[in-house]
């Protein structure tokens, strides 16, 4: 784990209202794997923010988001040579293994922020990589993408499948998924053995709090900033982990 | 000019006077960036002696300047505590107290039979004022003779220094200070959370699942000052100043006021350094205005 002030580097457009933001983070950039987040000190909010590392490039990693509050729309709006507290790796990742032939990535929304990394890391593993992607319209949609097949899902039909990106997924050996939680309760359903990664209010990022609770379906908690934030998809007690955040960033 | 950063609190000798609030540092085992150096010492996540769940998420919100928290003292139990974190403990070079903390004034005694002489287990800091808890809890802490006969129950256990930590949510936080020192108590803590609310308006209701929560950071640091003060003012033994410290002079404004040592909590979740740069600031602070250790600051501290 490491603590910088990381120099930001570049944003750009990805969707409107949808910004990649790259900061300069050797040693994050150097460790980071797949699923793993970063916890963002920025001026404005009294706690860190957290995001998931989007792509790495270099010495640079890249975060996205949209502006849904104070922090996000402070961390948007900063230029090139601002610094960031960052704080991270954080969290347990995807923990890509070689073995599958093909992995089937499924986000929603904003939960296209740990795939870039996913389909890299799947792909160095042999990995054949079919990259779903849903979001309410196609101006919403991520225009970003990677892997060997890229299928569109749109709630309005305005682009690709009519309807949600779990309905629009084919089966895979292996399944990853990132997105609003009920959009995850859907996976769980399909693929009870999808690693998926969810989201909470985080207070530290670093497991001393406790504030980051999962309920499992074996009973009690863990922390998604620790054990978490991905998840066997069967081992999450769905129906007691808030689905509507106050927050509706990946809705 | 070289400082002595050294303070005698309660029975204990720590090597500087900043110290880890419980339930904001884990176990000690999970903090990386820890520089020890400047740790003082280190107060354990709050225990029961039989393990708990905790509460539901969401757990904790953000607010002006500060946060809520609900979680429900989740934790593993003595046993657990005694097999897995005290040897670790035992070979660390500060003091770990564990937070206790009990439904009756009976649990309190039996979970501090249970921890006394367990190797690694330094002292105990008596929590009476958990807002998140249904039983016990803030009960203790607000009724003087409730908050005594915990203090009493503790202290006839062990030999080991005890703390309490008190709540602010009393009318006259001396009532309460006073009746723990008669008790036996050999240092205060001053003080926990206050209760708090927040409602999310798009689901019209309490954002956290437990309705209520404790407050820190910041947002409470003069209510903490004042009624660290007010405690100081009404006892004898010593005073542990604790409520959002972020910065060295904010620690400084606790040990004006009386306070002997400090606790940060809330700080290190946004510093992960917080500990080391308060403690480094005090120095800074000595230095510059000549004093030679902690205990050459002056205290304004009128006695009634
Ligand atoms: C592991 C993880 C990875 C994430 N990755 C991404 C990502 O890649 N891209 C992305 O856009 N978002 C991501 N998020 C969500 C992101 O952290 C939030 O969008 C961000 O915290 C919102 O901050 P804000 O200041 O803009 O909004 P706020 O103004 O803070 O949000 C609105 C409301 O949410 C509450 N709130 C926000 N944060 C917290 C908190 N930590 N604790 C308690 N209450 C809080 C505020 O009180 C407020 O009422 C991730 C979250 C997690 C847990
Ligand atoms: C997430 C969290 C958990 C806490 N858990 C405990 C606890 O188990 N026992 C206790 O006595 N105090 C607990 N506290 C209170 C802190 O130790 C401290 O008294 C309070 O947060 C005020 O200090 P601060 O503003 O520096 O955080 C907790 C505080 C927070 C924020
Ligand atoms: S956010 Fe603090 S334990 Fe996970």
């Amino acid at each position: 784990m490491f603590l910088l002030n990381a120099p930001i580097v570049a944003t750009r457009e990805v969707a409107p209202g949808m910004a990649v933001v790259s900061m300069e983070a050797p040693e994050i950039a150097a460790s980071v794997r797949a699923g793993q987040f970063v916890n963002l000190g920025i001026a404005g909010p009294f706690l860190r923010r957290p995001f998931s590392v989007y792509r790495v490039d270099g010495e640079s990693i890249e975060v996205v988001l949209k502006a849904v509050g104070v922090g996000t729309a402070e961390l948007l709006g900063m230029r090139p040579g601002d610094l960031v507290s960052c704080l991270g790796p954080l969290g347990r990742g995807f923990d890509l293994e070689a073995g599958p032939r093909s992995a089937v990535l499924v986000s929603g929304g904003l939960g296209v922020a740990p795939m870039p990394l996913a389909a890299r890391e799947a792909r160095a593993l042999g990995m054949r990589v079919t990259w779903v992607h849903g979001a309410r319209s196609a101006r919403e949609l991520c225009s970003e993408a990677e892997g060997e097949e890229v299928i569109f899902a749109t709630d309005d039909g305005s682009r690709g499948f009519a309807g949600t990106a779990v309905a629009a997924a084919p089966d895979g050996e292996l399944v990853l998924a990132c997105g609003p939680n009920r959009m995850l309760a859907a996976v769980a359903e399909r693929w009870p053995e999808a690693r998926v990664a969810v989201e909470t209010y985080m207070g530290c990022g670093t497991g001393v709090c406790l504030g980051c609770a999962v309920p499992l379906k074996a009973g009690g908690y863990d922390r998604a900033c620790k054990e978490g934030p991905v998840y066997r998809a069967a081992a999450v007690d769905w129906a007691s982990l808030p689905s509507h955040l106050p927050y509706a960033v990946t809705a | 000019m070289t400082v002595d950063m050294s303070v005698s609190v309660g029975g204990l000798r720590l090597r500087g006077p900043v110290l880890a609030a419980s339930g904001t540092f884990g176990y000690g085992t999970e903090v990386p960036l820890l520089e020890r150096r400047a740790l003082g010492g280190m107060v354990s996540k709050g225990i029961f002696l039989r393990p708990r769940a905790g509460t539901p998420p969401p757990r904790i919100v953000e607010t002006p300047s500060g946060m809520l928290n609900a979680i429900g003292l989740q934790g593993p139990g003595a046993d657990a505590l005694i097999r897995e974190y005290a040897p670790l403990w035992a070979s660390w070079d500060f003091p770990v107290l564990v937070n206790i903390n009990g439904e009756s004034v009976g649990e309190y005694g039996e979970l501090t039979s249970r921890l006394d002489g367990v190797p690694g287990v330094a002292g105990f800091e008596i929590n009476i004022s958990c807002p998140n808890v249904e039983q016990g809890g803030m009960y203790f802490g607000n009724d003087p003779h409730a908050a005594a006969a915990v203090t009493e129950a503790v202290r006839k256990r062990t030999r080991l220094p005890v703390w309490v930590k008190l709540t602010p949510m009393v009318s006259d936080i001396g009532v309460i200070a006073r009746a723990v020192e008669a008790a036996g108590a050999d240092a205060l803590c001053a003080v926990n959370t206050f209760v708090g609310m927040s409602i999310d308006l798009n689901a019209h209701q309490p954002r956290l699942s437990f309705r209520t929560g404790g407050l820190s950071g910041p947002a409470i640091r003069p209510l903490a000052v004042h009624l660290a003060h007010q405690a100081a003012r009404s006892v004898r033994i010593p005073v542990l100043g604790v409520g959002g410290i972020m910065r060295a002079e904010d620690a400084l404004e606790f040990l004006v006021a009386g306070c002997t040592a400090v606790q940060v909590g809330t700080a290190t979740f946004v510093n992960p350094r917080a500990i080391a740069d308060i403690h480094d600031g005090i120095k800074a602070h000595l230095e510059t205005h000549g004093f030679s250790s902690v205990a050459d600051l002056p205290r304004y501290l009128p006695r009634d």
